[in-house]
C-alpha cells in the first residue's frame, strides 16, 4: 500500500493506485476482512465506525471511491454505469472481493447496483440508509439544494460526529487546509453527482438480482430518506436478514451511531 | 466602444414584503406570485423598450436567460431575438445567451440563430453561457458533475455545425448525432460573433483567452467591485502572449441619467430598491451547489457573481435577525421573520458603483473610467433596472444614447479592431417590408 498522501492530507492515511490516479483507502485492525463503503462523507481520515469495526475484531479496507475523501478526480465518470464499473474495479484494487461489506448512503447504492449485476463482489451486506428508491408521497430530501450548515445538519443528528470531515486540525498547515477544502468540495460533488436531481435510476428494477443477504439500517431521524424507507427497502429486496431504526441517528447513522452499526454488522457477519 | 441596451425583463408587481414573505426569488418563486395580465403587458412594454432603444441608436440590443426567475422572464431569449429581429431592422442583437447545456440537443441552438441571422441578414451576436447555478442545477436538473463538460461539448458542436460544409457525426460523451446538418446556414461566415458571458470561473478566462472569444462579465455589482475579475481575463490573455483588445471583453453596468444629479436620485431610487432588495433576493442554499465550479476556482477563492448576491442577502438578512433579536425578539415569532432582510440602500448602491449615476457629463466621466480601468469595448447598459416606469425608462434610454454614447463611441476604436462585432460587409440588406 503507498503511504505518500500528496494532497489529501488528514483524509487519506494511505493510498492506492486506481486507473491512472490512485485512489485514498483507509485500513485498519485485524481479523477477518470487512469492506467499508462510504457515504456522502466519504472517509475523511480514520473515523469512528471503522475503529468501532476493527474493535470487533475485524481487519477493516475502507476505499474511498474516485472522487471522494483522498482520491483522485474522477475521469470518465458520467453516468450510474460507469460508476459502477469503478466501485467493481475499486473494489478488486482494495482486495475486497467476496468480503462482508458495510455501506453507507451513496455508497450503499452503488454496493446494491453492484450486486445486482456481480452478486459475487460482496458476502453479506449491512447497508446504512442506501439511496435508490423514491416515493412521490414521501420524498427524498435535497441535500443540496441548501446552504453548507444546513446540509452538514442534515446528514447527522449530531453535527459533531462529522466533525472529521467538516471541520479541519487545528494544527493542520495552511496549504493544506486549503487541499482539505478542495478535497470537500470534490467529495460533494461526487456525492452530487451520484443522486442529482434526484436519487432514483432504475435500482427498484434491478433488486431481484441481489441474493446477498442483507441487514438495513437506518437512522430514525434521517432528513434525507424519511425513515419510511426502511420498510421499502425490506419489502424491494430478496434476501433481508435483519432491518434496525437507529434512534438519536440521522442519515449517516455510521457517524452518528458508529458502536451501534459495528455490533450490527459484527452480529451479521458472524 | 459599443454601448448595447441590456434587458433583464424582470417580473415588475412582486409584492413590497416579498424579502419577508419569500425565501427566494429564484428556483421556488411561488408560482402563486406570476399574474399572466402583468406578464402579457410586461412583455409587450419590454419589448417596446428594446425597440426603442434600437431607434435611439444603440449599437446593438441585448437579451438572455433564466428560468424560474423573478427578475428574469425570458427562459428563451431567442423568442424574445425573434420578435425583435423584424422590428429593429438596423439593430444587431446579443443573445447573451443560450445556455447550452439545456438544449438537447445543442443543435438547436445552432438552428435558431443561424434562423435569426438568416432574419436579421447577419446582426446576431450568439452568447454561450454555462448558465448559473440556479437556471442550470436546480432549474433544469442539469448534474453539477457534468455541467461544464457537456457545456464544452455544446459550444464544439455547434460550431462545428456552423462551420462544417459537409454532412458529419458526432460522437460526443452526451451528444451521439449521425447526421449534423444544420439548414439553414448563418449569413455570417464562418459563423456569428460567439461571446462566453462568465461569473468568475477562472477556467473561463484561461478558455476564452486560448480560443479569441469574448469574455462577458454579467455582473450586478458594478465596474468597481468587477475590476478584479476582469483584470484575472485579461491577465490569462497576456500570459498566453495575446493582445489585449478591449473589444474582446464585455462587462455589464447599471446606469441612471437625468438633466441634473439631484433629480436622478430621486428618479432612480425606487427601481433601484426593488431590484437590489426584491429582484436579488436569492436564497444562498441556491448559489453554489458541489460541482458547479471547478477545482481551480475553489482553490483560487473566486465568488461567483451570483453567489454574491445570495450571499449579500443572507447578509443582510442576518444583520436583521440579530437586530430582531438585540431589540427583544419581537419579530422573531412573526413568520416574515424568517425571511427578513435588511434592505441595501440607494446610497449604497451608488456609492460602491452598482449603479452610475448622475447628470449625462457625470455619467460620461464614470463610464469613460469604466471601460478604460476594465479595458472593456463591449458596455451591456442596463437603463432599465427593477420595476421602472416605462416613461422613466424611455428617458435613461434616450439620454443616455444622446448625450452619453457619443461621448465614449469612439473609445477604443481607432487603436483597435472589433473582431468580434457583426461585420458590414457579411450583412444583407433589409427586403421585404423591412426595407421600406
Amino acid at each position: 500500500m503507498n503511504a505518500a498522501v500528496p494532497l489529501a492530507g488528514h483524509f487519506a492515511p494511505g493510498t492506492l493506485p486506481y486507473r491512472d490516479g490512485h485512489i485514498g483507502v483507509v485500513e485498519l485492525g485485524e481479523g477477518p476482512t470487512v469492506g467499508y463503503l462510504h457515504g456522502m462523507l466519504g472517509n475523511p481520515g480514520v473515523h469512528a465506525v471503522l475503529e468501532e469495526l476493527a474493535a470487533a475484531g475485524h481487519r477493516v479496507v475502507a476505499p474511498s471511491l474516485p472522487g471522494f475523501t483522498g482520491s483522485s478526480e474522477p475521469d470518465g465518470l458520467r453516468n450510474l454505469h460507469d460508476w459502477v464499473v469503478a466501485t467493481s474495479e475499486v473494489v478488486d484494487v482494495a482486495g475486497l472481493t467476496g468480503a462482508p461489506l458495510v455501506a453507507s448512503s451513496v455508497g450503499a447504492m452503488l454496493a446494491l447496483e453492484l450486486a445486482a449485476v456481480r452478486p459475487e463482489a460482496f458476502g453479506s451486506m449491512v447497508l446504512v440508509a442506501p439511496f435508490g428508491l423514491w416515493d412521490d408521497s414521501d420524498p427524498v430530501a435535497d441535500p443540496f439544494g441548501t446552504t453548507l450548515s444546513v446540509q452538514r445538519a442534515m446528514l447527522t443528528e449530531d453535527t459533531a460526529a462529522s466533525a472529521a470531515f467538516f471541520d479541519d486540525p487545528s494544527d493542520l498547515p495552511a496549504d493544506m487546509v486549503v487541499e482539505h477544502g478542495v478535497h470537500r468540495y470534490l467529495t460533494r460533488t461526487a456525492a452530487a453527482q451520484l443522486i442529482w436531481p434526484l436519487p432514483e435510476w432504475g435500482l427498484a428494477d434491478r433488486l431481484h438480482r441481489v441474493r446477498n443477504p442483507v441487514t438495513l439500517v437506518h437512522g430514525a431521524k434521517d432528513r434525507i430518506i424519511p425513515a419510511s424507507y426502511l420498510e421499502r427497502w425490506a419489502e424491494a429486496l430478496p434476501n433481508v436478514a435483519g432491518t434496525h431504526l437507529l434512534d438519536d441517528a440521522g442519515h449517516q447513522a455510521d457517524f452518528d451511531q458508529p458502536a451501534a452499526v459495528a455490533r450490527i454488522a459484527a452480529a451479521a457477519f458472524a | 466602444m459599443k454601448s448595447i441596451f441590456f434587458h433583464l425583463m424582470p417580473y415588475p408587481e412582486l409584492p413590497p414584503d416579498f424579502p419577508e414573505q419569500h425565501r427566494s426569488v429564484w428556483v421556488d418563486i411561488d408560482p402563486k406570485l406570476y399574474d399572466p395580465t402583468v406578464g402579457h403587458q410586461t412583455y409587450n412594454a419590454y419589448l417596446d423598450q428594446l425597440e426603442f432603444a434600437a431607434q435611439c441608436g444603440f449599437d446593438a440590443v441585448g437579451i438572455n436567460e433564466h428560468h424560474s426567475n423573478g427578475y428574469g422572464l425570458m427562459p428563451s431569449p431567442n423568442i424574445i431575438a425573434a420578435a425583435l429581429s423584424r422590428n429593429c431592422p438596423d439593430t444587431n442583437i446579443v443573445v447573451l445567451g443560450d445556455s447550452v447545456a439545456l438544449y438537447n440537443p445543442p443543435l438547436r441552438v445552432a438552428e435558431e440563430i443561424a434562423m435569426l441571422d438568416g432574419i436579421t441578414g447577419g446582426r446576431m451576436i450568439a452568447g454561450f453561457p454555462v448558465g448559473s447555478p440556479m437556471d442550470t442545477i436546480y432549474a433544469y436538473g442539469q448534474n453539477p458533475a457534468t455541467l461544464r463538460e457537456r457545456y464544452h461539448e455544446g459550444v464544439d458542436l455547434i460550431r462545428q455545425a456552423w462551420t462544417s460544409d459537409e454532412v458529419f457525426s458526432f460522437n460526443g460523451n452526451y451528444n451521439k448525432l449521425r447526421y449534423v446538418n444544420v439548414w439553414p446556414r448563418p449569413v455570417q461566415q464562418p459563423h456569428p460573433p460567439i461571446w462566453i458571458p462568465g461569473g468568475g470561473s477562472v477556467d473561463t478566462w484561461d478558455w476564452c483567452a486560448a480560443e479569441d472569444l469574448v469574455y462577458c462579465y454579467l455582473s450586478y455589482f458594478g465596474y468597481k467591485a468587477g475590476l478584479r475579475t476582469m483584470q484575472g481575463f485579461w491577465k490569462k490573455v497576456q500570459e498566453l502572449g495575446k493582445e489585449t483588445n478591449p473589444f474582446q471583453g464585455g462587462f455589464a453596468q447599471f446606469i441612471a441619467v437625468a438633466d441634473t444629479e439631484a433629480e436622478a436620485w430621486d428618479l432612480y431610487r425606487e427601481p433601484a430598491e426593488y431590484f437590489f432588495n426584491t429582484c436579488l433576493h436569492v436564497y444562498a442554499g441556491y448559489a453554489d451547489p458541489p460541482g458547479y465550479k471547478t477545482p481551480n476556482t475553489v482553490r483560487a477563492g473566486v465568488e461567483g457573481m451570483v453567489e454574491r448576491a445570495a450571499r449579500e442577502a443572507t447578509a443582510r438578512r442576518e444583520a436583521n435577525a440579530a437586530e430582531a433579536a438585540k431589540a427583544g425578539g419581537a419579530r422573531s415569532s412573526s413568520p416574515s421573520a424568517s425571511y427578513g432582510s435588511k434592505k441595501l440602500s440607494f446610497e449604497d448602491m451608488v456609492e460602491k458603483g452598482y449603479i452610475i449615476l448622475g447628470n449625462p457629463t457625470q455619467v460620461t466621466e464614470q463610464v469613460h473610467e469604466l471601460a478604460t480601468t476594465m479595458n472593456v469595448g463591449h458596455l451591456m447598459v442596463f437603463s432599465h433596472f427593477g420595476n421602472m416606469d416605462p416613461e422613466l425608462v424611455k428617458m435613461n434610454t434616450e439620454m443616455y444614447a444622446t448625450k452619453v454614447m457619443p461621448e465614449v463611441a469612439g473609445l477604443f476604436e481607432d487603436d483597435y479592431e472589433d473582431h468580434w462585432w457583426p461585420q458590414a460587409d457579411h450583412q444583407l440588406a433589409p427586403v421585404g417590408s423591412r426595407a421600406q
